[in-house]
């Protein structure tokens, strides 16, 4: 029977091959015949995908490729299901391109769709293409899974339809909050605590502009690195956030909240207007990155790391790509510190994400249950249980030498470059986690013994990483997921796009001292004028809608 | 002597110093990237590397050899470039041959061909006419769609126009054929016009990205200008649920520059054997018989 199973798998990953070379038609299988037995499909069968692949997943070692891989061969070995990758695209706009292109027909839709991107959920949904899961959830959902799809009902919001669920969330989950990381070194040069309230946080940039902390007898350092270029709620690193937060609380630029029972607009919300005027000093005294609006996110990094700014924000692990300031700069030290209270003594606010994306499945998936034995599955990786219990592949993400689990690459039995993002190779493109914030961090603080994969994972992380999830799950509570996450409403598809330059533009210049503070009042009415107040009333009449039907007890989640 | 007059001298003066300005715009970006791709990571990252290498290493080049994704894309990218330039320049220059020649229906014809110079069917359409064809994940998506280009068959055709009747009448006279006339006479007369278009088919095919992403669903079949795409644009702000591992492979602009580096290198080393061909490649109606 073995056997049998492998000589097909073999035959399947020909056909793989194959399609490389000519034009070979590429049919599901025989799912029809394929039954359950002993937690394993046999014959195995095929679960088609889509993937928007990134540069780490697409890096193979020992010669493997996206359908052969030893994830997907994991998979047939194990549970006798084949992943397939039949849409493929590189970045999210790409990858957007193709499933539109893949919705005019011409070809057949993978079985598993992951879904980035809420306007196209829509679209999927009004194609009448996906199908519909509510009982399919009810019934063959895994407990495990079910506990944790509970726990964030909201994340199905963009995926309910007139109280049919037409997909489920990605990965369910709060994200990582961010911590501020500090120049160490120039704070002990200064003798300065790190700042906790927005008047210590001026002075110290203050200090960090005009003290030279460097000491290198050059005014050539700032205070505060963050980009400004998309938005300025960037949610993940050179963040800026926490100024408008100190002034405006829970609404934050660019991210609805719910204020009793209503959605606002965090941009138009009052406070901003000394949020910015605040920014607009300091940028004007050289406290700022003075190329903050026309650096993105990531390219705002450079700054710190060439050790001329001295605070930047961000999620945990930006420690990682910062770090090299320490070998850039002589005697440089980052320390991870909470982020700063707000005016009114309240902690700053950030905007959280709660899953990534959505799965949408082809109507014509009659395999729903081979889908989640599946995921189920990959979720042992985050809970370190059963086949996943250090990591996915051992010499690929994880190694054990001399009978010690080792997660860094380059004291693998083979040394690699980097470690394999083996999670990915097979499916989405971020692999589940129920780690949230930082539980197995701020556990190991407690005194837990690193005794699991996931622990022992998180144990084997820099210190400076560590006490930065610490903060990160200690403050899990200033994450803010964002109220509004459905499709663009009606007046959005026209206006938003120009609403959001428009605010672009204004908190720029304002910082910028191009236009005087008072051109924030104009903003907000113009806001409220060009389809603003329309907005307003639309998202609030789908918050409603979405809150109508109980569609979490009709899936078995409650 | 007109060059000995001061306002030549001033002219001059100012000429060279565009022209080296131009010259400079292309070849410092260039030098830039080559610095980049033989520093340290921790230097690039910091912006420390501007024209000269900071932390001497091979290590960028020696990691893009040992990837096979991008030595299989390049080899993808060379076969599909020496395969679609072989397909267009037969396309083209038969095509272009015929249209040389006076014969009924030619307007109609040659309206035909303007027209799709003009009006593209657009993305969808050609989408599904290629997936249709059953061309998906094979190297054909990427020669056959763009094989026939207009432009270039008018060039083609005005450089075969040049040619003197005479010629051709006398070759007919020795009792050559229509084929014949063709392949000895009018291919090796107007080689610098081949040379011409054939290096901007060329380097059409070698640039082009959205095609390899466009149809092929795996990244095996990228040609290299895909990996490229997939590999250097990166970090916006959708791909915020980062790990930290992905966050610190994210930063390897050293990698990356390498990669952009070698894959310019190709088609910089073919353009010297061409360019004398240049000079009098495409002369557009300069000189009227």
């Amino acid at each position: 029977m073995k056997k049998k199973g492998a000589l097909l798998s073999v035959a399947v990953l020909l056909t793989g091959l194959l399609a490389g070379c000519g034009p070979v038609k590429k049919e599901g299988g025989s799912t029809a015949e394929a039954t359950l037995k002993d937690g394993k499909y046999d014959p195995p069968i095929t679960l088609t995908i889509a993937k928007q692949q990134d540069e780490n997943a697409g890096k193979y070692i020992n010669g493997e490729s996206l359908n052969d891989n030893v994830l997907t061969r994991w998979g047939v070995e194990k549970l006798g299901i084949q992943i397939e990758t039949t849409l493929l695209g590189g970045d999210a706009a790409q990858y957007n391109t193709k499933l539109r292109l893949a919705l005019t027909g011409s070809e057949k839709l993978p079985d598993v769709l992951p879904v980035y991107d809420t306007s196209l959920e829509n679209d999927l949904i009004q194609s009448g293409l996906v199908k519909d899961i509510t009982e399919d959830i009810n019934k063959y959902m895994p407990e495990r899974l079910k506990e944790i799809y509970k726990e964030y009902p909201t994340a199905f919001n963009p995926v309910i339809q007139d109280g049919k669920v037409y997909g489920m969330p990605i990965a369910p989950n709060l994200t990582e909050g961010e911590v501020m990381l500090v120049r160490q070194d120039w704070l002990d040069n200064l003798g300065l605590k790190a700042p906790t309230t927005i008047d210590e946080f001026e002075q110290v940039i203050a200090a960090f502009t005009n003290d030279d902390p460097d000491g290198n007898g050059k005014q050539d350092t700032y205070g505060f690195d963050f980009s400004g270029k998309d938005s300025y709620n960037t949610g993940w690193v050179s963040d800026s956030v926490m100024i408008f937060s100190a002034y405006a609380g829970k609404h934050l630029p660019g991210q609805w909240y719910n204020e009793g029972g209503k959605l606002t607009y965090g941009s138009v919300a009052g406070g901003m207007k000394d949020a910015l005027a605040k920014l607009r000093d300091w940028y004007s005294k050289g406290y700022l990155n003075k190329e903050l609006a026309t650096q993105g996110a990531w390219d705002a990094l450079a700054d710190f790391t060439e050790g001329k700014a001295g605070i930047i924000i961000g999620r945990p692990w930006l420690y990682g790509s910062v770090k090299d300031v320490e070998t850039n700069v002589q005697g440089a030290k980052i320390s991870a510190y909470p982020t700063i209270s707000g005016v009114s003594g309240d902690k700053t606010y950030q905007s959280g994400q709660q899953n990534d994306g959505v799965f949408m499945f082809n109507k014509d998936f009659n395999n729903m249950e081979a889908f989640f034995l599946y995921y189920d599955k990959l979720y042992d990786a985050a809970f370190g249980t059963g086949d996943f219990k250090y990591g996915y592949a051992q010499g690929y993400d994880y190694d054990i030498v001399n009978g010690e689990v080792v997660f860094d690459s380059k004291a693998f039995n083979t040394p690699l470059d980097a470690v394999q993002g083996v999670g990915k190779m097979a499916f989405t493109k971020n692999t589940p986690s129920v780690d949230g914030p930082g539980k197995s961090f701020y556990d190991l603080a407690q005194g837990a013994k690193a005794d699991t994969g996931v622990l022992m994972r998180s144990a084997a992380n820099d210190p400076t990483t560590i006490a930065g999830y610490v903060i990160s799950y200690e403050n899990r509570d200033v994450l803010l997921p964002n109220a509004f996450n459905g499709p663009p409403t009606k007046t959005m598809q026209t206006s938003w796009e120009q609403l959001n330059t428009m605010e672009k533009e204004t908190f720029t210049k304002i910082i910028y001292s191009k236009e005087p503070l008072e051109s924030y009042d104009t903003f907000v009415k113009q806001w409220y004028e060009k389809g603003g107040t329309q907005i307003t009333e639309e998202v609030n009449e789908w918050y409603t809608n979405a809150g109508k039907v109980d569609v979490m007890t009709n899936m078995g989640l409650k | 002597m007109y060059h000995k007059s001061k306002g030549y001298k001033i002219f001059s003066f100012f000429n060279y110093i565009f022209l080296i300005l131009i010259a400079l715009s292309c070849f410092l970006p260039m030098l830039h990237l080559l610095a980049q791709s033989l520093s340290s990571k921790s230097a690039i990252n910091g912006n420390l590397v501007s024209f000269w290498p900071v932390d001497f290493n091979m290590d960028a080049y020696a990691k893009t050899f040992r990837n096979t994704n991008f030595t299989g894309s390049m080899q993808i990218s060379v076969f599909r470039t020496v395969l679609g330039t072989l397909i267009s320049m037969f396309v083209i220059t038969t095509a272009g041959y015929a249209l040389s020649k006076d014969f009924r229906g030619r307007n109609v014809l040659m309206w035909i061909f303007i027209f799709t110079m003009l009006f593209s069917g657009g993305l969808i359409p050609s989408y599904i006419l290629v997936t249709k064809l059953g061309f998906k994940d094979t190297i054909w998506s990427l020669v056959l769609p763009g094989a026939f280009g207009a432009y270039n068959l008018i060039l083609i055709m005005n450089f075969f126009k040049t040619i003197p009747k005479a010629l051709e009448e006398a070759a007919f006279i020795d009792g050559a054929s229509f084929f014949v006339i063709f392949r000895k006479i009018y291919l090796p007369l107007s080689l610098p016009g081949l040379a011409t278009v054939g290096l901007f088919i060329m380097v059409g095919h070698w640039n082009a990205w959205f095609d390899g992403i466009l149809y092929m669903s795996s990244t095996e079949n990228y040609p290299l200008a895909s990996f490229l795409q997939t590999v250097v644009v990166q970090g916006s702000a959708q791909s915020m649920a980062l790990s930290q591992s992905e966050a610190a492979a994210l930063s390897e602009q050293s990698i990356k520059a390498a990669q952009i580096f070698i894959s310019t290198l190709p088609i910089i080393l073919v353009y010297p054997f061409l360019q004398k061909y240049f000079v009098k490649g495409i002369v557009l109606g300069a000189v009227k018989e």
